[in-house]
């Protein structure tokens, strides 16, 4: 900040100091607001947003912002455009950090404000850009459009035109508690709001009647017809290549006891005991009939006794898919370990498709099932240290609100 | 950093002692990952030994949060998956959703469906072509890309209210029926969009300095496009003609007239090419639809309350980035047993590391656009 501050003390004095340091100010605060530099910053939807307002059709060059920086070091306004997780809160926080003061930060977008659609029921997203960094000016909007972005930054603009040296920028407070009081001072305001409009309301409800104006009609309702949409059976789709039948005959050879898990003219599901899963599925690749080389995904659903796990394999020659469901038999731990303990375990599929591995990893980390002979299980979206298993039905999580019915 | 310990993830034996082995940290926020993707990089000097991304940086427990929702729910958040083909993410949702109920769709409808599904494809591969000439220093590019795709996004914001999240089709049709202007509309695009096209083809596909970053560079075989679960444009690049379009087809796209582009190289230049193709392609099937709108119901019967029977449904559809399935499981409810969507960018991304192989450290911006991930796609 250099000098500014102490122009007026030195300046304030002097006959008529008071106006230059005005008129300083107010050159600084020109210079300022008309060429806010963003940070190249964007994790989701309102990403693509903010780069539409900075192409031609909009142009962001308008408002002196079109300069995005891709370095911190060289921006002074941080654009937070797109959900921030909780794994990307301590990024942000570094990026806000190495920006150099005076600062300023725009919030774009619901997710951004409160956690927008994702708010409740979930682990993983922080709710809102002030739980992370201080902000500014936020905009509404799932994403909000090119022109909210530019209304946002006319707004901020506004805030520093302010600012003067006597009053100098300092970095804003974050919110103290994840369920800040906002939301009950901003309804109460409302509702304050809402009784005058009432009053007034009723008092001009009452002039109308007594004295109507003399071309008024009163209303009438008018039925609207209620559309109708038939009723149209689903087109069924044949599984593409074999029939169902015909694969079900090719894999029987190779394991007698397989059965059919769901009745499909699409798809052919089956079911195969843990054990004979890895060597099916090697002999059913190997099979020159079968040939089910492309696996499409490996995922996993949570039973109240067992996990279901699920690897959809296709053939990408011959165009048929083989969906095979495996039945995983949850392993007795005490109660107080269950929910940090692995409960099952299979062998992995990276020998036959190196694709297993991250969708592995994901299951892995999802339902907490141990693959055998994986490469690297470790955690894939979550972090390390993360405690828990989300997608098991009594997974538990101290971030997680649920939804007020 | 020398040193004979290998972060995680890492997997190559250690180099001799004469090599310059030292590691790059890329990402999260980084301009040429596309959104919040990190890369660990593992050098010898430029050249790249291996590459490890670290993901969830932006996952945000759809799937978890989608069993508090209920099914109508759920194709809000598909939208927020891949944002740049948001309709063609409703569509595959919608899909598995009616193989579950048995409900059909109507003619009209299916007609909406293949040409917003299309001009999205339009759209996304714009946004590609944008990104793959900014990552290589082209800003030209990155502006001409967008400004067509802002022709498409009004028309998508008349026909559904939302530029980007559409939230659109529903099982059994769409939300609202389309106005008379989109007829006209979709003409005077597809008009416009053939001229620029073929400018920017002009512009950038034989341009030497483009052609030197790209010729060559990432080559991805056959075979590995295959074991790495690749899909869409970067597994037709390399020489296998799978389109779930053609291959497996769904709404209307089997009575339709449109060829399956396939390149042979496997490197970003064909992946670069083959989308240019697609995009003709996706103009050749709208102008088939367009003038053959049915009049009629624009959805079949509404059921009052969405439920499911027991069991699980599949549905796979083609986006712009390839293969999106569905895979639903309901036990009778009306919000999903268990959702699980099989997204594109996350099979694409994993051959990341056979293609950035022995490359320079320059060309991984490259291959990195030619994959065109979307990070919330893979995060979910």
């Amino acid at each position: 900040m250099g000098i500014m501050p102490f122009i007026p003390k030195i300046l304030d004095p002097v006959p008529g100091g008071k106006t230059i340091v005005n008129m300083v100010d107010y050159v600084v605060n020109w210079a300022r607001a008309n060429s806010l530099w963003p940070l190249t910053y964007g994790t989701s939807c309102c990403a693509i947003e903010m780069m539409s307002s900075s192409m031609a059709r909009y142009d962001i060059a308008r408002f002196g912002s079109e300069v995005f920086r891709d370095s911190p070091r060289q921006a002074d306004l941080f654009i937070i455009a797109g959900t921030i997780t909780k794994r990307m809160a301590p990024a942000v926080q570094m990026l806000w950090e190495q920006i150099p003061g005076p600062k300023y930060s725009i919030a774009m977008g619901a997710c951004t404000i409160s956690g927008g659609p994702f708010r409740y029921d979930n682990y993983a997203v922080v709710r809102g850009a002030e739980q992370v960094i201080p902000v500014d000016v936020f905009i509404p909007g799932c994403p909000p459009r090119p022109e909210a972005l530019f209304h946002g930054l006319l707004k901020l603009r506004e805030k520093i035109m302010k600012e003067s040296s006597r009053n100098p920028w300092k970095e804003g407070a974050l919110s103290e508690s994840e369920e800040r009081n906002r939301y009950k001072e901003a309804a109460a305001a409302w509702a304050e709001l809402e009784k005058i409009k009432d009053e007034e309301m009723a008092i001009a409800r009452e002039q109308f009647k007594s004295n109507p104006p003399e071309n008024y009609v009163p209303y009438k309702a008018i039925r609207v017809q209620k559309e109708t949409f038939p009723d149209i059976p689903l087109k069924e789709n044949l599984q593409v290549g074999k029939s169902t039948e015909s694969l079900f005959e090719i894999a029987k050879k190779y394991s007698p006891e397989i059965q059919i898990h769901t009745e499909n003219n699409e798809i052919l599901h089956l079911s195969v005991s843990k054990e004979q899963y890895f060597s099916l599925v090697e002999s059913l690749k190997k099979d020159s009939e079968m040939n089910l080389d492309y696996l499409i995904d490996v995922t996993a659903v949570d039973y109240e006794n067992h996990f279901e796990l699920v690897a959809q394999l296709m053939s990408i020659t011959l165009g048929h898919k083989v969906f095979i469901h495996v039945d995983l038999l949850k392993e007795n731990v005490p109660e107080e370990t269950k929910d940090n303990a692995l409960l099952a375990s299979v062998s992995s599929l990276v020998p036959l498709y190196p694709a297993a591995e991250f969708k592995e990893r994901e299951v892995f980390e999802m339902f907490g099932i141990h693959f055998e002979s994986h490469p690297d299980l470790r955690h894939l979206f979550l972090d390390e240290d993360f405690k828990g298993f989300p997608l098991r039905k009594d997974f538990k999580h101290p971030h997680i609100i649920p939804k007020p019915v | 950093m020398s040193t004979n310990v290998l972060l995680p993830g890492f997997r190559e034996a250690p180099l001799d002692e004469d090599f310059e082995e030292f590691y790059i940290n890329m990402g999260p926020q980084h301009p040429s990952t596309h959104g919040a993707l990190r890369l660990v990089l593992r050098l010898d000097g430029e050249k790249i030994i291996e590459v490890v991304p670290h993901l969830g940086y932006i996952h945000r427990g759809m799937e978890k949060q989608a069993e508090k929702l209920n099914y109508i729910q759920y194709i809000m958040m598909s939208d927020r998956q891949d944002y740049l083909t948001a309709i063609q993410n409703n569509l595959g949702v919608c899909l598995a959703l009616e193989k579950g109920t048995k409900i059909g769709v109507p003619e009209r409808a299916e007609y909406i469906r293949v040409i917003l599904a299309e001009l999205s494809r339009i759209a996304s591969h714009l946004v590609f072509y944008a990104c793959f000439g900014g990552d290589l220093g082209g800003q030209t590019v990155l502006l001409y890309g967008f400004k067509e795709r802002e022709m498409i996004h009004d028309i998508f914001e008349e026909v559904t209210g939302s530029r980007l999240t559409t939230n659109f089709f529903r099982p059994g049709g769409s939300n609202k029926d389309i106005p008379d202007t989109f007829v006209p509309r979709v003409k005077a695009l597809l008009k416009h969009l053939e001229s620029a096209l073929s400018d920017y083809d002009r512009l950038l596909t034989k341009n030497i300095a483009a052609m030197d970053r790209s010729v060559g560079v990432g080559v991805l075989s056959k075979e590995d496009a295959i074991a790495y679960g690749c899909s869409g444009p970067v597994l037709r690049a390399s020489g296998v003609s799978y389109d779930v379009r053609k291959n497996d087809p769904y709404s209307i796209y089997a009575s339709l007239d449109f060829k399956v582009p396939v390149f042979y190289n496997g490197d970003c230049y064909d992946r670069y090419l083959i989308r240019f193709e697609e995009m003709y392609e996706s103009i050749k099937i709208i102008k088939q639809c367009i003038d053959k709108i049915p009049s009629g119901p624009y959805r079949s019967k509404e059921k009052p309350i969405f439920k499911l029977p027991n069991g699980s449904f599949y549905a796979a559809t083609e986006t712009a980035k390839g293969l999106y399935g569905t895979y639903v499981v309901s036990t009778g409810g009306n919000s999903p047993y268990r959702i699980h969507t099989r997204s594109p960018s996350f099979g694409n991304l994993a051959a990341l590391n056979t293609m950035a192989k022995g490359q320079r450290l320059s060309d991984l911006v490259t291959i990195l656009a030619t994959i065109d991930p979307v990070i919330p796609e893979i995060d979910r």
